[in-house]
């Protein structure tokens, strides 16, 4: 499928590189203009853009598309996205019952205009995502519940949807009408296999030509490694502990700032071995506001003497801490290797408690421990989406850390369009997040690894784990 | 008489399928979590949105009475993590994989396992009992994914004889239909050849040979017809649960089957899909079972359900 935009590829082959930006380029809108400060969109549609049943694409399948994202009754888990636009969040929750009122409109067939509610900085990369590709109405109305299946579905994107067993396996077959030209590969078959290690075997027998992280243990990594065609992709995708503020000994900041300073990151990459990035900042290094020095470094004498100012020297008395973690293989190791860094610098033994995800979602929204251990992966690539998680009012904050300051910065970051003022912000919000306040111990950030066959070439993957097979092609010997 | 035991057994598994459902209903509410937890958390209006789109904003009591009214009527409900998918939709889809890949493990475990234990009875302490027995104990103390492992290793990775995993020909199911009919057939294996060597024993068998009956003829007609009793006994259960689905054996092979299913709607906590998934396994169950009886009284006519 197609947006108005897409993210520009972050390279035109499987050597992608690491920590690549993003910007949103054209797609099924030729241009689009922000007028009135940032609160008004106009994108310009392509005129030669058709649906795979030979419809021309116009700006009321975005408009119905939109209009039926926020309508409550699809319940849908992400019309929070669109709550910038004008009437969004009030047709979303029952206040306005006329979907029309919502500020997004098909202005002609090839006009499609946005209203926002404020200027939002990172709107244009939410016209690039899933969530706002457009629709047809007459066929989502045709076939209740019923449109999303192959023989049903209409689509506008390089690939046309061939069969779909669920669970199990998507084919796709290339689209000759697509409107940037058709794509170089005529079939795809997509598997949907749950064991790494079968997904692997496939791979060594040859039944696969191209698997990613999903498909390799830990312990498969090495000889990965020694493939030619085994390729790291730096993904938005943060991983970090959430220290409960309001919960001893961790209400103490000197004992979350200890507890920060006293794991060395640079472990991560040797134990994980999928190149990941060490970070001691919650903004991530490609976005905007990062500073390396927002965050607290690694000082096991500092982290000791803060210990012990918190009158636990040497770790001694230190009360009972947990850790709460979902068991996964990649989870587990980091954590041992943080508990053995918290020993042997500070002398202090947390318990890693270990529940199954949905137990482990339900612990940490109603009872939260004094450390959870969580990953957050960005849906479109703006500091927002990381900084958003720690304000007051967020659903996603287990740490108890409220801050009036963070929650101003953030607010004033998201309308910002002076993109300095802009970074400044982010990175006062991120110091008051890592290093004054030490809410939470950022890790790393994670990698996609992919491993692909001799004869298979321009994969894109890009960092939001987005994967492109338009560009992909086969050449060589199979 | 073989149609009324049938039938009484049809009507007892109405209360039955009554019982199992509201215990169902109940247990998979009590488990923490719901289906619409996930890692990053929703904004609660969107949240009762998606719970008033399922009639999960209802009181448990209420929700069960529209289950139960919809179950009447044969609706199963729907998934509420595949989205627009039906209960029905993934049993129609999954249903015939498991009973494919049960029915082939199903069989290789009787043509295995039967001759197995019968050539081991036979042939009592001789090298041949000594291997059979072996190969049997070897069944039943593997671990199924260490048995799919080494059967993907030896045949697809080394052998590069047969596919690694994967359901898209009868060529693909011979691996998971082995390695489902591993365990099953080294029961049947060891039960055969306890029964086999009891039979042997008995005065009939000893006037079969004196009359100048051949080996093979005694055995077919006066050994096998009675040691088999107990292993048709086993098969019931064996079969409901190798129909059904094998969760470790659809996981290891990436086979759409049931027990996939099964297991992802639990972690999903896709209540209609567990409640779905559990009654079928719970019919199925009650058929194999009524069959298994039906074999007994056509095996020996001496057993009676009257």
């Amino acid at each position: 499928m197609s947006g108005l935009t897409q993210y520009s590829n972050s390279a035109e082959s499987t050597e992608s590189t690491v920590g690549s930006k993003l910007t949103c380029q054209a797609a099924c809108a030729k241009s689009w203009e922000v007028l009135d400060g940032g609160t008004r969109y106009v994108f310009h549609l392509r005129d030669d853009i058709f649906w795979s049943d030979g419809k021309k694409l116009t700006a009321k399948d975005f408009e119905y598309a939109w209009q039926r994202l926020i309508d409550p009754v699809t319940g849908a888990a992400y019309a929070h996205f669109l709550y910038d636009v004008t009437n969004a969040r009030e047709i979303n929750q029952g206040q306005i019952k006329d979907l029309n009122q919502l500020g997004a409109k098909a202005l002609d067939d090839l006009t499609f205009e946005v209203r926002l509610n404020k200027p939002a900085a990172y709107f244009i990369y939410l016209t690039a995502g899933p969530t706002t590709y457009p629709l047809r109405k007459d066929i989502v109305d045709a076939h209740p519940g019923r449109w999303t299946e192959p023989s049903n579905i209409v689509t506008n994107g390089a690939f046309k949807l061939d069969s779909w067993q669920h669970e199990y396996k998507i084919d796709l077959v290339a689209n000759d009408k697509f409107f940037l030209g058709r794509p170089k590969i005529d079939k795809i078959k997509m598997f949907m296999i749950p064991e790494q290690s079968t997904a692997f075997s496939l791979y060594q027998n040859d039944q696969l030509d191209f698997i990613d992280n999903r498909s390799f243990t830990t312990s498969d990594i090495e000889q990965c490694k020694k493939d030619p065609n085994f390729k790291t992709q730096a993904l938005l995708r943060a991983q970090y502990l959430g220290l409960n503020t309001k919960k001893a000994p961790l209400d103490d900041v000197r004992v979350r700032k200890a507890f920060s300073m006293a794991i060395d990151k640079s472990i991560f990459p040797k134990i994980l071995r999928r190149q990941e990035t060490p970070m001691s900042s919650w903004v991530p290094p490609v976005l905007i506001g990062y500073e390396p020095d927002s965050g607290l470094k690694f000082d096991p004498v500092q982290a000791r003497k803060l210990l012990a100012e918190a009158g636990y020297p040497d770790g001694k008395n230190f009360p009972k801490t947990e850790v709460l973690y979902v068991s996964r293989e990649d989870t587990k190791l980091g954590l041992e290797a943080i508990q053995a860094e918290l020993k042997k610098n500070l002398g202090v033994r947390i318990e890693l408690v270990n529940q199954e995800f949905k137990v482990y979602l339900t612990t940490r929204k109603m009872h939260p421990p004094q450390v959870i251990r969580a990953s957050w992966s960005a849906d479109f690539p703006d500091t927002d989406n990381f900084m958003n998680v720690f304000t007051s009012e967020s659903g996603n904050n287990y740490t108890g850390f409220k801050n009036k300051e963070y929650d101003k910065c953030v607010e004033d970051a998201r309308g910002e369009l002076d993109s300095v003022k802009r970074a400044n912000l982010y990175s006062r919000a991120d110091k008051l997040l890592c290093k004054e306040n030490a809410v939470l111990i950022p890790l790393y950030m994670a990698t996609q690894c992919v491993l692909y066959k001799p004869w298979v070439h321009g994969i894109d993957v890009n960092a939001l784990d987005i994967q492109n097979y338009r560009t992909a092609y086969l050449e060589g010997s199979n | 008489m073989l149609l009324r035991v049938i039938l009484k057994r049809m009507l007892a598994m109405i209360p039955l399928l009554l019982v199992i459902a509201t215990l169902t209903f109940m247990v998979i509410r009590v488990v923490p979590g719901g289906p619409f937890d996930q890692e990053r958390n929703l904004p609660p209006q969107i949240l009762a949105n998606l719970n008033a789109k399922y009639h999960l904003d209802k009181p448990v009591l209420e929700q069960y009475w529209l289950y139960l009214g919809r179950l009447c009527h044969g609706d199963l409900g729907v998934s509420y993590k595949y989205v627009d998918r039906t209960v029905v939709d993934i049993i129609k889809d999954a249903f015939p994989v498991s009973i494919q890949l049960g029915g082939a493990g199903l069989l290789i475990a009787i043509l295995v396992g039967v001759p197995l234990g019968t050539i081991a009875a036979l042939r009592r302490g001789t090298h041949i009992d000594h291997l059979a027995m072996f190969v049997s104990t070897m069944g039943l103390s593997l671990p199924l994914f260490v048995v799919g492992a080494l059967l993907i290793l030896i045949f697809a990775i080394w052998g590069r004889i047969l596919p690694a995993a994967l359901w898209e020909s009868p060529f693909h199911a011979i691996l998971p239909a082995v390695t489902i009919a591993f365990k099953p057939m080294a029961y049947i294996a060891r039960l055969t050849r306890a029964s086999v060597l009891e039979i042997l024993q008995k005065d009939w068998v000893r006037i079969a040979r004196s009359k100048g009956l051949s080996e093979s003829a005694t055995i077919i007609k006066h050994v096998l017809r009675n040691a088999l009793i107990p292993v048709v006994t086993l098969l019931g259960p064996v079969s409901a649960v190798m129909i059904a689905g094998s969760f470790v054996v659809e996981i290891i092979y990436a086979i759409p089957g049931m027990g996939r299913f099964f297991v992802t709607a639990v972690m999903n906590r896709d209540y209609d899909l567990i409640m779905g998934i559990t009654l079928i396994f719970s019919v199925v169950l009650v058929i194999t079972n009524t069959i298994v009886d039906v074999l007994y009284m056509i095996l020996d006519p001496r057993i009676s359900y009257e």
